[in-house]
């Protein structure tokens, strides 16, 4: 039945180049090398993650432009990779929230295979987190073009403006906590809106328990955050939460020496004091 | 069910003039959770302590809070009594109703409402409260000074003559500091080098120092009693087990020319060099920046004409680490040079000096053996101009302290020019004359009035150079500010006691404050005079503000008693507000998920890493663990951690909320 309710892209261009990939995936996989594949396969409306344990899968492999999920989130899911050594393909932001998460130590590469496709659609792999780095720092950064109209509008409000359009927005969130699980920054075992002593934060859903969660959130993803969008994307209301942490990555990169636009590497923003911090923010 | 009690002290009248202290005992008995409530006159008194104790054991009380003063000032006695009345001393809290409430408002109602409030916040928290146990930490009874000259020198002859275990470190190659390079010192000039050197060997052969030379603090870990000090020595590219200090090397070598520090300028030395006769360690270091062989690659005379084969051109820098308990800071200070003073030549003119300079020409040991000459010409100045306040005092120079010692020591530089250049003239500018200490005074008198150096009181505009003689153009405010112009040969200038370069960064790495001239902070600028912020980390001499030799020996001997009453101890205890990382209920095991950003934040390096593992040895979980030794209870990785795994033993997140809350649930 959803097959006929929901029209199916026709594979784009970028198809071409999933030939490659799959190959690369295929020798991974046959050589033992990798035991668990996290790739994009062709979903029904968009391409959606899928997990490839055998060789027999990898023709469902693809990589383009409309790849934009975070597959760094699985990385740290236990339940999904157990102690398997894992491939995945990377997309640019899944790049950096795979430097953070190795600056966090909840990733280890000797476990990990990384891929990308670049803008020249070919395969690379990284074998050291310089590699990722300098990729980063010279790969495209993807522009999201729809967020673009609601950030200028954003940043041309006055302060009561934004608070009256952020409570307003967040009224509506109901606390299914999807930009949570969508986060590959999101790994905590418990997370502080299930710490009950104290209460820090309010469980049910109302505006200011929501907001708490939020600005929470968003405080939480300070200088570790990789602005891939994903909160965002995950939210089954299409609230732009994404924005808030989006945000703080300008905060930071505004007054702290922490890049995050060029790569996330092993600083902390908040905790590591380096002479060429700005300090714009000391008047 | 909680049985509170609760005590709310008058202070006489610092706290019942303003707050209605019957009431807020009053409200506080009808409190939830409170079991007995009372006001007295002075709680901290023997009965007041009595009733408290008292009541712990007849009313079978859980927690005691205290309505009293700050918890800085009476906390430990109140912990005391509840613990000498068989509660743990850490049920016991203070509500600060003096200085949060009584003394910062007016007598009104609100006023008493506060304080009212402020006791129910303290009831809600210590309902949370846990019993916990002081910790006692192990002491390394040997003791670090940082730095050789007088102060450093003092404190570590007097902690090692109490038997206790010293290791100096000296940045020069040789200890002494600024005061071997004095000629004599007022107010008995005393020859410094006479009085100085035999303290220096001293302390060469005392059994109890280790004397690192041409050595730096590389890096300081650790707290009170446990540091850790990673030192690097510099090379020397001498070997100082073969070397015997004939100085063949320092004789024949070809680089002759660079200027010799410990003469300020005024004399040469070689690339390979001991800074001065009298040198401790008496052994040369080879200047390798300034070394042929080492800029050019070749040379090596050194190497040929050393009888023991003691060159080692290929050494490198070493770093040792000491366990240490505790540090006094002795690293002294330096004067401005004369390129700080556009108004007196910019440092361009040979012949106006430094006051540290006029030392050297004063001194036998210096590059005029003592005579007063012109470096320009080598001649004897027939007139001369001392300067006072040269940089000091000046606000608009960013100097507004005074550097103490200059009205002095330029009273003697005068005294000094006048026994040695008998027909000479002298004049002095100056302020005020600060002679406050014992003979002071009498010795600017006898500039003054035996030795005829004339005193004009007023400041020097500026110098400028013609035919051959310094313009100095100045005013005398005693005589209604007439100008003054002295063709002068030679003009000192008592520039301003300044921090030593580098004084930033080394507090840096102790984590010691410092003040807006990188001086050194004292804990407490009456009562913690050699104390630092940092426990275990005493401070001694001019690193703290400029001050003469007897105020830092006295200094350095008061750090000293500091670090021997610290040593005699066996161990310490510790207050048990620290940091602890939670344990829960397999599969989980803490909610710690090993992010290790908290080791990141902490200020302490107090974050270790754990494993937990399974009974089959594998590890299950890395998490973060705190080393109670290290933590200072900061906080600041609770803060940090997002899921809330680290907790603060007495401030615990609980407490905090609670007392949040008994502020918002009215």
């Amino acid at each position: 039945m959803e097959d006929v309710l929901i029209e199916k892209k026709p594979a784009i261009a970028g198809n071409s180049f999933s030939g490659e990939l799959q190959k690369t995936a295929n020798e991974l996989l046959q050589s033992g090398e990798v035991e668990l594949f996290i790739g994009y396969e062709e979903g029904t409306r968009f391409p959606r993650p899928c997990f490839i344990a055998s060789t027999d899968e990898v023709g469902k492999l693809i990589f383009d432009d409309r790849c934009t999920g975070n597959l760094a989130v699985y990385l740290t899911r236990k339940d999904l990779i157990g102690d398997k050594k894992v491939g995945i393909t990377a997309s640019y932001f899944a790049l950096r929230s795979i430097l953070r998460l190795l600056t966090e130590h909840q990733i280890q590469l000797d476990k990990l295979v990384v891929l990308t496709v670049s803008a020249e659609k070919e395969v690379i792999r990284f074998a050291t987190t310089d590699d990722i780095t300098a990729y980063l720092q010279t790969a495209p950064i993807p522009v999201r073009e729809d967020d673009k109209a609601l950030i200028e509008k954003l940043n041309a409000m006055s302060r009561e403006e934004r608070w009256e359009f952020w409570s307003a927005e967040l009224s509506k969130c109901f606390k299914c906590y999807a930009c949570r699980a969508a986060c590959p920054m999101c790994y905590c075992t418990k997370c502080i809106v299930e710490e009950n002593r104290p209460q820090w934060i309010q469980p049910w859903a109302s505006t200011l328990a929501n907001i708490e969660w939020h600005i929470n959130r968003a405080m939480h993803m300070t200088g570790r955050c990789a602005d891939c969008g994903a909160c965002g994307a995950a939210c089954p209301l299409g609230l732009p939460i994404h924005l808030l942490s989006h945000q703080i990555v300008q905060e930071v990169t505004d007054n702290f020496a922490l890049d995050v636009n060029q790569a996330v590497s092993g600083d902390n923003a908040l905790s590591t004091f380096k002479p060429e911090d700005k300090e714009n923010f000391i008047k | 069910m909680s049985k509170i009690g609760v005590f709310i002290c008058h202070c006489g009248e610092n706290i019942s003039a303003t707050v209605d202290c019957e009431r807020v005992a009053a409200e506080a008995g009808k409190m939830d959770g409170v079991e007995f409530a009372t006001d007295y006159k002075y709680m901290c008194s023997d009965p007041g302590q009595t009733l408290i104790k008292n009541a712990i054991k007849e009313k079978g009380l859980t927690g005691v809070v205290v309505g009293a003063c700050s918890p800085r000032m009476h906390e430990p006695t109140f912990r005391k009594a509840c613990a000498e009345a068989g509660l743990n001393p850490y049920l016991c809290e203070m509500s600060n109703l003096r200085e949060h409430c009584s003394w910062v408002h007016e007598k009104n109602e609100q006023t008493t409402e506060k304080a009212i409030d402020l006791v129910k916040m303290l009831v809600e928290k210590v309902k949370k409260n846990k019993p916990l146990n002081a910790i006692k930490v192990p002491i390394t009874k040997k003791a670090l000074v940082i730095g050789g000259g007088i102060a450093g020198i003092q404190a570590a002859l007097d902690i090692a003559n109490a038997g206790q275990q010293v290791i100096m470190v000296e940045k020069e190659p040789s200890i002494g500091g600024h005061m071997s390079q004095l000629s004599e010192t007022f107010p008995t000039l005393d020859c410094s080098q006479c009085i100085l050197t035999p303290r220096m060997v001293e302390v060469a052969q005392h059994p109890n120092i280790t004397l690192y030379t041409y050595a730096e603090l590389e890096h300081l870990d650790g707290f009170i009693g446990n540091f850790k000090a990673t030192i690097r020595l510099k090379a020397k590219s001498v070997d100082y087990k073969l070397c015997t200090g004939c100085g063949a090397c320092t004789t024949k070598c070809p680089n002759k020319k660079i200027p010799s520090e410990f003469n300020e300028g005024l004399g040469m030395r070689t690339a390979i060099y001991t800074p001065f006769p009298q040198a401790v360690p008496n052994k040369p270091v080879i200047d390798r920046a300034n070394c042929t062989y080492y800029q050019k690659g070749k040379c090596k005379v050194c190497e040929k004409v050393c009888p023991t084969g003691a060159i080692q051109y290929d050494l490198p820098d070493q770093f040792i680490t000491e366990d240490i308990g505790a540090v006094v800071i002795a690293t002294g200070f330096n004067v401005l040079k004369t390129d700080f003073f556009p108004e007196y030549g910019y440092g361009k003119y040979a012949d106006v000096l430094t006051g540290l300079q006029f030392e050297r020409l004063a001194s036998a040991s210096g590059p005029t053996l003592g005579e007063i000459r012109r470096p320009s010409d080598g001649k004897v100045p027939k007139k001369i101009v001392f300067i006072a306040c040269s940089g000091s005092r000046d606000p608009a120079k960013g100097i507004p302290y005074c550097s103490k010692i200059c009205c002095m020591y330029t009273a003697k530089h005068a005294m000094l020019y006048q026994h040695k250049v008998h027909d000479g003239e002298s004049y002095v500018f100056y302020m005020d004359i600060r002679a406050g200490g014992k003979n002071y005074e009498e010795f600017v008198r006898r500039a003054i009035e035996d030795d005829g150096v004339n005193y004009i009181r007023g400041r020097v505009a500026r110098i400028y150079e013609k035919d051959g003689k310094y313009i100095v153009k100045g005013a005398d405010t005693l005589l209604g500010s007439k100008p003054v112009e002295i063709e002068a040969d030679m003009v000192v200038l008592a520039t301003a006691g300044v921090s030593n370069p580098g004084a930033e960064e080394l507090a840096q790495k102790m984590h010691v404050s410092y003040d807006a001239y990188k001086f050194f902070a004292e804990a407490h600028p009456k009562l913690k005079p050699v104390e630092t912020n940092t426990a275990g980390i005493f401070l001694c001499g001019a690193c703290q503000a400029p001050k003469d030799i007897p105020e830092t020996v006295g200094m350095a001997s008061g750090a000293a008693a500091k670090v021997i009453g610290l040593f005699s101890n066996n161990e310490l205890t510790r207050e048990p507000l620290i940091a602890v990382v939670n344990r829960s209920a397999p599969p989980v095991f803490s909610t710690c998920v090993g992010c290790f950003m908290c080791q990141t934040a902490c200020p302490y390096n107090a974050i270790e890493r754990e494993e937990i593992k399974g009974r089959d040895g594998s590890v299950i979980k890395t998490v973060a663990k705190v080393n109670p030794g290290l933590c200072q209870g900061c906080g600041t990785c609770v803060a940090f951690c997002r899921s809330k795994a680290i907790d603060i033993q007495g401030f615990s997140n609980e407490q905090m909320f609670a007392e949040v809350m008994a502020l918002m649930n009215e």
